[in-house]
C-alpha cells in the first residue's frame, strides 16, 4: 500500500491507500475521487486521468511513453512540467506519500 | 455443490445469481466446465488487468479462443509489442477522431427508423442495432458497400459457441475464416488502392522498423470487424433493454437527452454485452487461498466484478444518476476496449434519434433468447412494442 494525496482544483484534499501494482487513477476511481474521469479505462487514449504530480516525486516515475506525451498534448487544461497521465503512474511502495493536484477541467 | 458453467443456456439468460454466489463463496473458483479459474470481485480482477506479466493475453483473450488469432491481435498480445501495435491504432479511435461520426450515425439512425415508420412493433436487433452498427463501421472502415449483411451474420456467428460440446461448433469456425478471408481480400484491395483509412495505416504501419505480418493486419482487422458489429450492436441492444424494463429512466432520457451519456454508464456497468475474457497464468498465483498453476486459464468475470457492493451500492439496481466511473463495462488495463469514444458517440446519437421518435415502448416478449456465448451477452432478437 501506498497512501496518495489528492488535491482536487478547488483545494479539497483525499488521502487514498493503493495497492502496490495498481494505478494512481485506480486508487482514484476506486475511492471517488471527483477530478479524475479516466474515460478510457486506463490505456493511455484518452487524458482525462490527467494530474500535476509534485516535483519531488517527479524524479521517482518512469518517464512518459511515447503515447502518454502524445496524449499529454491534448489535455483539456494546460500541460506543465509535471503533467502526467495518472493511469500510468504504476503504485509502489517507493511513491508512498505521493501528492498529486488534479486540473480544472479533464474534457 | 455449486457450479460454474459459461456454456449454460442459464447462465447465458441470468448469469448475476451465480456470480453473486461466486463472489460470496467461491471468489477464487475452478469451474471444470469451462477448464479454468473464473475471478468475481471487482479488485481481484483489477489486480489481474494491471499484472499483464502474470496475466498474459498471449494464449488468447475470448473465453472460446478462435484458431491461429492468438498472437496476432491487440487483445492477445503482451506489452512491449501489444503498445507499439495499440499506437499504431488507437489514432483512428481518439474522441477527436470519432467526432466525424456523428453526422454518420444520426442519418443512419433514422434511415433505421424510417424503415419501421408507423409499425406498432418491430425487432430491435434486425431493425436498428444490426443496421446502424454495420453501416457506420463500413463507413469508419471504407469498406466497399456490398455484402453488408453477409459480415453481420458471420461476425455474430464468431462469437458463439455450442453449449452441448462446450467449444465452438463447425459454423462458429467457419464463420471466423470467412471474415479472415473478408478481411484478407480487403487489406489486398487496401494493397492495389491505399486510402485515408485505418485498413491503410495498418498495412503501411511499422513497428521498430518493420512492417506487421500480413496475417497480424488480417487478425486485427477481423477482430475490429467483429467488435465493431458484434459488440456494439449487442451494448445497443442491452441499452435498449434497460430503457424498455425501466420506463422511469427512459421518460427522463427522452425529455431531457443530455442524461444519455450518464445511462450509457450505468448500463456498461449494469449489464455490458462484454461479461467474460480469459487471460493464462505465467506464473503460480495465490489468490484467495486457492493456488492457481502457471499455464493454467484464468476467467475475469467483468459482468460480476461490476455487481461488486465492495464497490458499487446497491449493485443490482439499475440507476442512471450513479456515475459509475472505473466500471469494467470495457475492461480494463493496457487492454482496456480500444473503441470506446467510438461505442459511447455511437450510442449516444443513435439513441438520441432514437428516443427523439420512439419515445415510449415496451417489450413484447417475457423471456428473450439469448446468444449461446461464453464472453458476450445480449439477445438475438428483442421485440419492442411501440405507442
Amino acid at each position: 500500500m501506498a497512501k496518495v494525496t489528492f488535491i482536487e482544483h478547488g483545494g479539497a484534499e483525499q488521502v487514498v491507500d493503493i495497492p502496490e501494482g495498481w494505478t494512481v487513477m485506480q486508487g482514484a476511481v476506486r475511492n471517488g475521487v471527483e477530478g479524475i474521469e479516466a474515460e478510457c479505462g486506463g490505456s493511455c487514449a484518452c487524458a482525462t486521468c490527467h494530474c500535476y504530480v509534485e516535483e519531488e516525486f517527479l524524479d521517482r516515475l518512469a518517464p512518459p511513453s511515447q503515447t502518454e506525451e502524445e496524449m499529454l498534448d491534448s489535455t483539456a487544461s494546460e500541460r506543465r512540467p509535471n503533467s502526467r497521465l495518472s493511469c500510468q503512474i504504476k503504485v509502489t511502495s517507493a511513491l508512498d506519500g505521493l501528492v498529486v493536484r488534479l486540473p480544472e477541467a479533464q474534457s | 455443490m455449486f457450479r460454474f458453467d459459461p456454456y449454460s443456456p442459464a447462465v447465458d439468460a441470468d448469469p448475476f445469481p451465480f456470480y453473486k454466489t461466486l463472489r460470496d463463496e467461491h471468489p477464487c473458483f475452478w469451474s471444470e466446465e469451462a477448464n479454468m479459474w473464473v475471478l468475481s470481485r471487482y479488485d481481484d480482477i483489477v489486480t489481474a488487468l494491471n499484472d499483464w506479466e502474470t496475466y498474459s493475453s498471449a494464449k488468447g483473450n475470448l473465453m472460446d479462443e478462435l484458431p491461429n488469432r492468438a498472437g496476432a491481435t491487440l487483445g492477445t498480445t503482451d506489452p512491449p509489442r501489444h503498445d507499439r501495435l495499440r499506437s499504431l491504432v488507437q489514432f483512428a479511435f481518439t474522441k477527436k477522431a470519432v467526432e466525424g461520426l456523428v453526422d454518420p450515425v444520426r442519418a443512419s439512425a433514422n434511415r433505421a427508423l424510417d424503415a419501421v415508420k408507423g409499425e406498432r412493433s418491430f425487432d430491435f436487433v434486425a431493425d436498428f442495432s444490426s443496421k446502424v452498427t454495420v453501416d457506420v463501421l463500413f463507413g469508419l472502415f471504407n469498406l466497399p458497400r456490398e455484402n453488408e449483411r453477409e459480415v453481420r451474420d458471420k461476425a455474430v456467428l464468431m462469437v458463439q459457441s455450442d453449449p452441448k460440446t462446450r467449444q465452438k461448433g463447425p459454423e462458429h469456425i467457419a464463420a471466423f475464416q470467412w471474415m479472415g478471408d473478408y478481411a484478407r481480400q480487403m487489406v489486398e484491395l487496401r494493397k492495389r488502392e491505399p486510402g485515408d483509412d485505418l485498413i491503410t495505416a495498418l498495412i503501411q504501419a511499422e513497428i521498430d522498423g518493420e512492417k506487421l505480418a500480413d496475417r497480424e493486419v488480417q487478425m486485427t482487422i477481423t477482430t475490429l470487424i467483429m467488435a465493431g458489429i458484434e459488440s456494439l450492436s449487442g451494448f445497443l441492444t442491452m441499452f435498449a433493454l434497460n430503457l424498455a424494463d425501466h420506463a422511469d429512466a427512459r421518460r427522463r432520457l427522452a425529455s431531457n437527452p443530455a442524461l444519455i451519456p450518464d445511462a450509457i454508464e450505468e448500463s456498461l456497468r449494469f449489464n455490458t454485452s462484454a461479461q467474460r475474457f480469459r487471460r493464462c497464468l505465467q506464473k503460480d498465483t495465490v489468490v484467495h487461498g486457492q493456488t492457481m498453476r502457471e499455464g493454467d486459464f484464468v476467467c475475469l468475470a467483468y459482468g460480476a466484478g461490476n455487481r461488486d457492493e465492495r464497490q458499487f451500492r446497491n449493485p443490482d439496481v439499475y440507476d442512471i444518476d450513479r456515475k459509475p466511473k472505473g466500471h469494467l463495462g470495457f475492461g480494463g488495463g493496457v487492454h482496456a476496449c480500444l473503441g470506446t469514444s467510438f461505442a459511447r458517440l455511437a450510442t449516444r446519437v443513435a439513441f438520441e434519434e432514437f428516443l427523439k421518435r420512439v419515445p415510449e415502448f415496451a417489450r413484447v416478449q417475457e423471456h428473450l433468447p439469448w446468444m449461446p456465448s461464453t464472453t458476450f451477452r445480449s439477445p438475438t432478437r428483442l421485440d419492442l412494442a411501440v405507442a
